[in-house]
């Protein structure tokens, strides 16, 4: 594997962690704030000195090539800034400037979608717009890897999914991306491969599918408004299930149990309101994992790719 | 890496002149100082309005008068003989009044009995003004007393400045704005840029770039430069035009000039390493040039100064920018420009060689 870079961190913030990045894939660290996410990656991008351990970006030495390995990758730093008073298209070339080659202004802009704000001043943008600018001069020095430092914190929903939209176009063109976040969601939708990190450790680390089938608590089916008749009639089939506010959920064990539920529903003649089914999230990975909350919960769906509207009339 | 400079620079470039405060500021301030002190000072260098009363009216009071006319320093204005004087003064508000007695023909009448006569000079001694009305007029008395004890003019009277070449006060004083201007503009550009780009992570995000260090400090020094020298510019024109001021930037100028701005550069960049809320760092920088604007002799020659407040100026750097620019500019004394230059330059080194050591580029 060419893309290959390991730490073996043993700062305070980051405490002895090893890990691979492939090629082509999007790696997102993932935990809440102070964990160790940003320092890790603010090693791999050479801007801090480690305690110990090795590190390679890009099968080079952090500590002894850190020029190379500056060349070859792109960086969207926390709270990312551009000069305020140069528009869109020249803070990206400004950027482009402090490279040996660089990609053409006009055509990173079409890539995050900025066409309208190009001779806009960058103090004049608003957040989301800022993080594109930033997506946007991450990629102009066409790096093989791009990390990205909670690109989306202090974002509102729709803004996010723009800046999500950028990402995932990223991968089209083969880079490899390093994500750091404390959305869940955010790493669940964008990444191949996540690690949840905790106190410097990891506590999981896998494909967001992966660590949820090992550390998730499996599906759930939330019955509202149940009667007494259906209360009854589920609880004794299922003792250990949660009773909340009218609703009663149940974790679905396997492929039958869902089946079990309606049928144990119908039978017992009872009224409800709705069956809902809920897959487990990264979140219910790390509350169950740490006991404790991530901030930032999303609390917006995220939606899927539009369904195709059936065309009507003529065929 | 020349490139990445370049690219550097004119990123500050585009942003000094999109900042149009900023831009008018830096070269309104030192323009501002050279008009208003220029006005306070060049007063004294014009003449003064003398009001007479001639009750004696006679050749020899129209000779005598003549005679204080010609020293050009004055400028007559006659009072009629029958006016009340007092009211006069009152009514016109008058500073300084030469009242000539009607016994005065007489006192040039050889063999007469009576030969003394008093002019009377009516003046308010809290009027700089007045008391070098009554040194003029006593200059042409003494002459005339002269000429009548051995009937020859043996001692003449001409008006001249202290310097030869007729150096007045704002050429002493545009030197010193421009060794402030270097100062000021160097000082508080790189202590709000440095504050700043680190406080909205723009250095986080060159730092991440192949850009060093030393490169970027270059960019901004040579724009410095550039900001400087247009400053400078804009001071030496209107110098000129408004006060006719005569002076060129010679070769020790432009060195020091140079060197300084690398020496205030550094300063603020020190400043910043260790003050890091923008605001903060500002009054800093404040606290420091404020006091080295006063104290280094540029508004007032440090011959001026008690001793002990000559001994602090003597360690400030200001005030060898501001010797070096006058002995060269103006005096055209280059020996002892050259000396000033060389402590300058011994100033900058010390200082840029700690501003690189104290501004930590790497965040730990």
């Amino acid at each position: 594997m060419r893309d290959l870079f390991k730490t073996y961190g043993n700062l305070k913030a980051v405490d002895r962690i090893s890990f691979d990045v492939n090629a082509g894939e999007v790696f997102s660290l993932l935990g809440p704030n102070g964990a160790g996410k940003t320092t890790t990656v603010e090693i791999l991008e050479c801007l801090r000195p480690l305690t110990s351990g090795e590190v390679k970006v890009l099968g080079m030495d952090v500590n002894r090539d850190a020029n190379k390995i500056k060349r070859r990758i792109g960086v969207l730093p926390q709270d990312f800034n551009a000069f305020d008073l140069l528009t869109v298209k020249e803070n990206i070339e400004f950027f482009g400037g402090m490279y040996d080659k660089s990609i053409d202004a006009d055509e990173l802009i079409d890539a995050v979608d900025l066409r309208e704000k190009r001779d806009e001043y960058f103090k004049n943008l608003s957040g989301g717009l800022k993080q594109r600018v930033g997506v946007a001069i991450s990629m102009v020095n066409d790096p093989e890897i791009v990390f990205l430092d909670e690109p989306t914190t202090g974002l509102d929903p729709k803004a996010r999914r723009d800046v999500w939209g950028v990402i995932r176009s990223m991968k089209t063109k083969d880079k490899t991306v390093v994500l750091t976040t404390h959305y869940m969601e955010e790493a669940e939708v964008l990444s191949d491969r996540v690690g949840i990190i905790d106190h410097g450790k990891f506590i999981a680390f896998g494909t967001p599918k992966e660590i949820i089938d090992k550390h998730g608590s499996g599906s759930r089916c939330i019955i509202s408004n149940c009667d007494d008749r259906c209360l009854a009639a589920l609880q004794g089939q299922w003792p250990s299930a949660e009773k909340n506010n009218g609703e009663i959920i149940i974790r679905l064990e396997s492929k039958n149990s869902l089946p079990e539920v309606i049928y144990t529903l119908d039978r017992s003649g009872g009224n409800y309101e709705q069956i809902q089914v809920t897959r487990p999230t990264l979140e219910d990975v790390f509350l169950s994992l740490t006991g404790k909350k991530l901030v930032g919960v999303e609390t917006e769906p995220v939606r899927g790719k539009k369904k195709k509207k059936g065309r009507r009339g003529v065929d | 890496m020349a490139n990445r400079i370049i690219v550097a620079l004119k990123g500050e470039a585009k942003g000094f002149y999109r900042n149009k405060s900023t831009m008018f500021w830096t070269v309104a301030f030192p323009l501002l100082l050279i008009l208003l002190f220029g006005a306070i000072f060049s007063a004294s260098g014009g003449t003064y309005d003398l009001y007479v009363q001639d009750l004696s009216d006679s050749q020899a009071s129209h000779q005598f008068l003549e005679a204080v006319n010609l020293t050009g320093s004055v400028n007559l204005k006659y009072i009629d003989r029958q006016a009340n004087l007092d009211q006069y003064i009152k009514d016109n508000s008058l500073s300084a009044v030469l009242v000539v007695p009607t016994n005065f023909q007489m006192a040039f009448v050889p063999g007469a009995g009576n030969n003394t006569t008093q002019l009377t000079m009516r003046m308010d001694p809290s009027q700089s003004s007045s008391n070098v009305v009554f040194s003029i007029v006593s200059a042409v008395a003494n002459q005339a007393n002269l000429a009548l004890a051995q009937g020859s003019n043996v001692i003449t009277m001409g008006r001249a400045d202290i310097t030869s070449a007729g150096f007045n006060y704002i050429d002493f004083f545009i030197p010193g704005v421009i060794a402030l201007t270097t100062m000021t503009t160097t000082i508080f550009w790189m202590v709000s840029v440095m504050t700043r780009y680190r406080n909205n992570g723009i250095f986080k995000k060159l730092t991440t770039t192949p850009i060093t260090r030393m490169e970027w400090l270059t960019s901004q020094i040579l724009w410095q430069l550039f900001v400087v020298f247009l400053s400078i510019a804009v001071i030496m024109v209107v110098g000129m035009l408004a006060f006719n001021t005569h002076m060129s930037l010679t070769p020790v100028a432009i060195i020091t000039i140079v060197l300084s701005s690398a020496l205030f550069s550094s300063m603020g960049m020190i400043i910043a390493r260790f003050i890091k809320e923008e605001e903060a760092a500002s009054a800093a920088a404040n606290a420091i040039t404020f006091p080295m604007m006063f104290l280094a002799g540029i508004f007032f020659p440090l011959s001026m100064f008690p001793s002990w407040l000559a001994a602090v100026a003597n360690v400030l750097p200001l005030t060898y920018v501001g010797n070096a620019l006058r002995d060269s500019m103006v005096y055209d004394n280059i020996a002892s420009a050259t000396n000033n230059m060389l402590v300058v330059a011994g100033f900058t080194v010390v200082l840029f060689i700690a501003g690189i050591l104290f501004s930590k580029w790497k965040t730990e």
